[in-house]
């Protein structure tokens, strides 16, 4: 039983690692339905858009021409955030502003079109097959040497747990203290009554669009890079766990997103550590319905957040 | 508007192609995977039959009928295959090059046979295809019952593990080989520590490679398909997990390569390719940029030219003469000469084991 720890310890930090990629694609989720009520199901396709951007730029620089990494992979990012943008506006102008104001329903199933539309969009330029994304943040950060087991975390799962926390910590400053921030906060209690106040509602929906696009395009970048390949439909995989820990976490709250992601990714690697692998989506899902029938809001979700 | 007036214009030119194909072509259905996460075997399965088809056609045909391939994309789904053998019943096509996958191939088997149309598969190796007492199916590959084996024996008489672990992606074809390979060592006497079954489209496999690393596993079996392959091993390489890794056909694709794929085990129909009697085919392949070791080609090369010979032989279009014929009779091949058994499979089918490298190229395992 001596190793025990070691391998409890790996296991908390696949744990976490998991569940930064949760949270860095559940805090796109969050925001949009914390300030129009909505969920916007093209997410997970917006953050496969971005993982799309990010390879193409990638191999169009050229890994093997000497750049340093951590330069080649800012102009990714930068580049899959641009491209993500213009998408997420776009969609917001197309698929959802006309709607606004109708019933609940027809955004849901126009974004669920959308986001089916996508997937079918990047299938026929890019067609369906697995694109090897190059292996460019490789190494560990840290290894920790016990005598019969070797503790460790690669770059590429620090660096992505590093910028979920700290786009969080930007966010939620964002939202908490700027003008536009406050004008969001304001559109979120009562729309009609913001734009009563003279808040242009649109250029703040916009906003919140826009932003949500650029964090999932952050995520596909990154996380395209740790895993070492994409496909088109990426997007749903995470994108329903994603929703999951934003569900869980209190959706609309952003460090709601972050908890529920780290508590979803330690639950399925814990239920993967201890019981048979199969049995990891049972658990996981298992504990969502048990925390959503004593807290309907999930972990830090107020009730006044929910609307009709 | 530029995009609608392109597809239009396909549809006319698909039109016109079909227009043109008269009564005295035989046509031939490829059912495989072009789009999807394993269109990579499509693409050897379609190499082949292309060629094959070119090379008969070159050579006047059969009984003065060209052939004619007609593609179909199944995508690996079996939610999409049936739509596919509607499609190839509905277009009249008699013979079947296909399926690719397993879990595909069997809904559309049945629905083949229903129909009477005829399949050879050069690509799915799940036992119980030819284990429904189908009138017309033949396959010119071996089956997992015969690749199972061969890695089990390799696993229990080479690799001699202290810890075997054997994984799974739950689908007929990767959770059909894992078990026959668990069978086989068992009957050997190795008991492995664990056979667990994973998500297929999962891409964090780091909390069951630290349970392999704390297991003290020093060989992996893995059942399915390259791309859970591709991360299973890149994370086995950031944990360091120090295990031999082997898998089934199913995961010898080029996108199988760097670093953490150095030393995986593979089992393979031979390497035809190399086979002399191929020489010519090989060159002709390469010209054309094509690689023609990749393990469907040839089987897929083959699967025509049993249609082809025994259709000539019969002088007859009628599928059930036709399998008939195929049932009795021996046919000289890009894989050898090839005979098949009353249920379908090949009379002798063997796979060897390939050692795979990072460049994804591959070499006879020791």
């Amino acid at each position: 039983m001596s190793d025990f720890f070691p391998q409890f310890l790996q296991q908390v930090i696949n744990g976490l690692s998991l569940g930064a990629i949760y949270a860095l694609i559940a805090i796109g989720y969050t925001m949009v339905y914390g300030i129009i009520g909505m969920i916007n199901f093209a997410h997970g396709e917006i953050y496969m858009i971005g993982a799309y951007v990010g390879l193409i730029t990638l191999t169009a620089i050229g890994t093997a021409a000497g750049y340093p990494v951590w330069l080649m992979v800012s102009v990714a990012v930068v580049l899959a955030v641009l491209v993500t943008c213009a998408y997420g506006w776009t969609i917001e102008r197309i698929a959802y502003r006309p709607l606004r104001g109708g019933p609940r329903l027809v955004p849901l199933i126009s974004a669920i079109g959308m986001s089916i539309f996508l997937q079918n969009y990047v299938v026929i330029f890019q067609n369906s097959r697995d694109l090897p994304v190059p292996d460019l943040i490789s190494g560990m950060l840290f290894t920790i040497d016990f005598p019969v087991f070797t503790v460790g975390m690669s770059n590429s799962r620090a660096l992505i747990l590093f910028v979920t926390v700290a786009l969080m910590i930007a966010l939620t400053l964002y939202i908490g203290r700027s003008r536009m921030g406050r004008a969001c906060r304001a559109c979120s209690q009562d729309m009609g009554m913001a734009s009563l106040l003279g808040i242009d509602i649109n250029k703040v929906i916009a906003l919140t669009f826009v932003l949500g696009a650029a964090l999932a395009a952050v995520g596909g970048v990154l996380i395209g890079l740790s895993i070492g390949k994409i496909n088109p439909f990426i997007g749903f995989v995470v994108g329903v766990k994603a929703f999951t820990a934003a569900v869980l976490g209190g959706i609309g709250s952003i460090p709601g997103a972050m908890l529920g992601g780290a508590l979803l990714g330690m639950t399925e690697t814990f239920a993967s550590a201890y019981l048979p692998t199969e049995y990891k989506d049972v658990v996981a899902f298992s504990l969502l319905v048990l925390i959503l029938l004593f807290r309907p809001t999930g972990l830090l979700g107020r009730p006044d957040v929910e609307k009709v | 508007m530029k995009l609608s007036r392109s597809v239009l214009s396909l549809a006319v030119a698909t039109a016109l192609g079909a227009g043109t194909a008269h009564a005295a072509d035989l046509k031939i259905a490829i059912a495989t995977a072009v789009t999807g996460p394993v269109a990579q075997y499509g693409d050897m399965q379609l190499a082949g039959a292309r060629k094959a088809i070119e090379d008969i056609n070159a050579k006047g045909g059969v009984n003065g009928m060209k052939l004619v391939g007609v593609e179909y994309d199944d995508g690996c789904e079996p939610k999409q295959s049936p739509t596919v053998a509607n499609k190839v019943i509905n277009d009249k096509i008699h013979f079947v090059i296909g399926h690719l996958c397993s879990g595909a191939f069997k809904p559309a088997a049945k629905i083949y046979d229903e129909n009477d149309v005829l399949m050879i598969t050069p690509a799915s190796t799940a036992d119980e295809m030819t284990a429904q007492g189908y009138k017309a199916l033949f396959r010119t590959i071996g089956k997992d019952s015969q690749q199972g084996p061969a890695a089990g024996d390799y696993i229990a008489g080479k690799l001699k593990p202290k810890a075997l672990a054997i994984i799974h992606d739950k689908q007929t074809y990767g959770q059909g080989v894992a078990e026959q390979v668990r069978k086989t060592v068992e009957a050997k006497g190795i008991k492995p520590v664990m056979f667990e079954g994973i998500n297929k489209g999962d891409t964090d496999f780091s909390a069951l490679i630290t349970k392999l690393k704390q297991a003290g596993v020093d060989a992996v079996y893995y059942g399915g398909y390259h791309p859970e392959l591709i991360v299973l091993l890149k994370q086995a390489k950031e944990q360091g997990l120090a295990a031999k890794w082997m898998g089934p056909e199913g995961v010898a694709v080029s996108d199988v390569k760097g670093e953490p794929a150095e030393g995986l085990l593979v089992t393979l129909p031979p390497d035809f390719s190399t086979d002399p009697a191929n020489a010519k085919l090989v060159e002709e392949f390469k010209a054309k940029k094509q690689d023609p070791s990749g393990p469907f080609v040839l089987t897929s090369y083959a699967a025509v030219q049993v249609v082809a010979d025994a259709v000539g032989a019969t002088k007859s279009t009628d599928p059930l003469k036709v399998a008939d014929y195929i049932h009795k009779n021996k046919f000289k091949t890009a894989i050898g000469e090839i005979g098949f058994t009353d249920t379908g499979d090949l009379a002798s089918a063997r796979f060897d084991i390939f050692e795979w490298h990072k460049d994804a190229t591959k070499t006879l395992a020791k």
